[in-house]
């Protein structure tokens, strides 16, 4: 993919313990398909202002507010990874979160556990988050769901579906993304 | 599927934007409103396919919007949004129409799966309604008549383009003739001899669309029982009408903008490629400039289109036309219903030229139609006319601004088919939206 901004770049972020193992994989496949350098950094210490007693969980779209406003200028967007129960206040909950054509995204590994024994599968668990992750960034470069079941975009709402597809855009998606690629660039003084 | 046009309706800001939030991401239209009041204003300025509509708010309560929204429309889907407690409230509201409920925070799955099931029904009911349109629309062929100068200077682009090979744009309000301008320059081809296949974009959700032009396999998903050819491959060595082209999803843009370039496509379910030789013919009724501004419209599709463009005159623009269109229409509703109506009176062919039309000629056909129905004898009155209600005749014309005709007109079509919106803009031939528009522009309301 043919970046639209070339000094920029895309911050990873660890917002909570355990999760930096992840974020260089995560980075590698994000460069891949985006085109942009990756960069991880601590942003957040702690995400309690978030936490919802009631719900015993935390609310996605206040910490998106948050990162946006922590990143650093030269940071196109930003991806958080978290092992946090993340909700918005209408649904039970949600395994990640975006800012639709926005800077900022988060995904979880908490639900994505889901089907794998207690001595763990951490490749197979790696591979979802990476899925997860680029779609939920997809998110920020305006990207839509797709109907395509193998396309990254592809909104899966059972776990096995997540295996099921692939770590690539649909020919669709490619197109859409590029488009979006070119007009940041345009947009680029 | 994706792309339906949905109201929210929330007394709760935060309920209403994580709710908007995620349904957006699934490729939906997002409307909200913190009220009934506030949403039955939206649901008269434009047309949404679904509502989800919260039971408790402050003014007026959801039960109260429900009963509106389903009285001026009832196609219009609602999904009741309840908290604890109140499932009876809702159990009540789906007697009123409410298509179903959710209890709130809901699994964003239930959320989904309902989407899609009300997707997939009023998929089903737009299929229908496409395919009886279509039967009508089989049996109705005319030429396209005009001694108007707007109407000359058609003929003259039509003649001059039809010879070339170039994609051809046309423009136009709805009902202006746009299918016939394009089957003219078909007639007048060097592809004459081939086929003229034509699809309305806008008839079509994404899926069935991507179906009707590709075609399929057999087996290429559940309901693909026989192999189908799709309008790609049926249009080969002939002419291509797309109309409403302006309606397409961005993914059909992709694919309709490689064809145009390779002349290559592949049947839904199959690898073989195909190569097809066909003359593109677009038009739409909506300024794809703006649309392009507003990234609904890719610019290279656009400019692939756009290579020859010319538009339709509205009936308004070429009222001397009117005396000719009527005694057309007027030989063949006569034929085809066998009643022996000859010639439209002096005065009702006045009060036709006085009236705006506003569906263009396909609501001077809808009334011409409905005239020689109503007529007791040989000739058309003025009272037969759809356009004028009874004690609006008592009054000059000239007394009468069109405005005000219009007006009268739209209240009386209104209370013929008992305030049923569809009902009412298929006999004007407008849209639903442009009706809800002219309601709210005149403030006609149903009164109590």
């Amino acid at each position: 993919m043919k970046p639209g901004k070339a000094s920029s770049i895309i911050v990873l972020t660890s917002i909570s313990d355990g999760q930096e193992s992840y974020l260089e994989s995560v980075g590698l496949e994000i460069s891949r398909l985006f085109g942009y350098p990756t960069v991880a950094m601590p942003l957040l210490d702690s995400i309690d202002f978030a936490y919802n007693t009631q719900r015993d969980q935390y609310h996605s779209t206040a910490i998106l507010t948050r990162l946006a406003e922590l990143a650093p200028p030269d940071a196109l967007k930003i991806l958080a990874v978290t092992d946090r129960d993340l909700y918005i206040p209408i649904l039970t909950h949600v395994y990640g979160e975006a800012q639709l054509g926005g800077r900022a995204c988060i995904v979880s590994t908490h639900r994505l556990n889901e089907g794998i024994s207690a001595g763990g599968d951490p490749e197979r668990l790696r591979c979802r988050l990476m899925k997860e992750a680029v779609h939920e960034l997809g998110h920020t470069f305006n990207l839509k769901h797709c109907p395509e079941t193998r396309c990254i975009m592809h909104y899966c709402r059972k776990i096995e579906h997540v295996d099921r597809k692939s770590q690539a855009f649909c020919r669709y998606c490619r197109v859409l993304l590029q488009d979006e690629l070119d007009r940041m660039a345009e947009e680029t003084p | 599927m994706g792309g339906s046009k949905i109201l929210i309706v929330d007394d709760e800001l935060i309920v209403r934007e994580s709710l908007a939030g995620w349904l957006e991401r699934d490729g939906h239209q997002l409307k909200t409103a913190s009220s009934g009041e506030e949403a039955l204003a939206m649901i008269e300025e434009s047309r949404f396919d679904i509502i989800l509509l919260d039971i408790k708010m402050g003014g007026m309560s959801g039960l109260d919007v429900l009963k509106a929204v389903k009285e001026n429309d009832p196609d219009i889907a609602v999904i009741m949004i309840t908290a604890y407690g109140s499932v009876n409230t809702a159990v009540e509201a789906m007697k009123h129409g409410a298509t179903d409920y959710l209890m709130k925070p809901f699994d964003p799955d239930e959320l989904g799966i309902l989407i899609e099931r009300i997707e997939k029904q009023q998929l089903q009911a737009l299929e229908n309604q496409y395919l009886r349109q279509e039967v009508r629309e089989r049996t109705r062929f005319e030429s396209m008549i005009g001694q108007s100068k707007a109407m000359q200077k058609v003929f003259e682009l039509i003649r001059d383009v039809a010879p070339t090979d170039s994609t051809v744009l046309i423009r136009g309000e709805t009902g202006t003739g746009k299918g016939l301008a394009a089957k003219a320059v078909h007639t007048l081809s060097r592809r004459c001899a081939g086929p003229f296949v034509s699809i309305n974009c806008g008839a079509f959700p994404e899926q069935l669309l991507e179906s009707e032009l590709f075609g399929y396999q057999k087996g290429a998903f559940t309901d693909a029982k026989e192999t189908k050819k799709g309008r790609f491959e049926l249009a080969h060595g002939g002419t291509l009408f797309l109309d409403e082209i302006g309606e397409i999803s961005m993914r059909m843009q992709i694919d309709l903008l490689r064809i145009l370039e390779d002349h290559v496509f592949y049947r839904l379910g199959s690898t073989q490629p195909l190569e097809v030789d066909f003359r593109v013919i677009a038009a739409t009724n909506r300024n794809l400039e703006q649309a392009i501004r507003e990234r609904s419209f890719r610019e290279d599709l656009y400019y692939r289109l756009n290579v020859f463009t010319f538009e339709m005159p509205p009936l308004r623009e070429r009222k001397e036309d009117i005396p000719l269109l009527a005694a057309h229409f007027l030989h063949r509703f006569a034929q085809e219903t066998n009643k022996p109506v000859e010639r439209i009176s002096r005065d009702a062919l006045d009060e036709m030229m006085l009236y705006e039309w506003p569906g263009n000629i396909r609501e001077l056909e809808n009334a011409v139609e409905r005239a020689v129905v109503v007529a007791k004898g040989p000739t058309i009155l003025p009272e037969h006319l759809p356009i004028f209600s009874p004690d609006q005749m008592t009054l000059e014309p000239a007394d009468q601004s069109l405005k005000e005709l219009e007006k009268a007109h739209i209240v009386k079509i209104l209370e013929q088919h008992q305030w049923n919106i569809s009902k009412c803009a298929e006999t004007l031939g407008i849209d639903r939206s442009t009706l809800y528009s002219k309601m709210k522009r005149y403030g006609i309301r149903k009164k109590d």
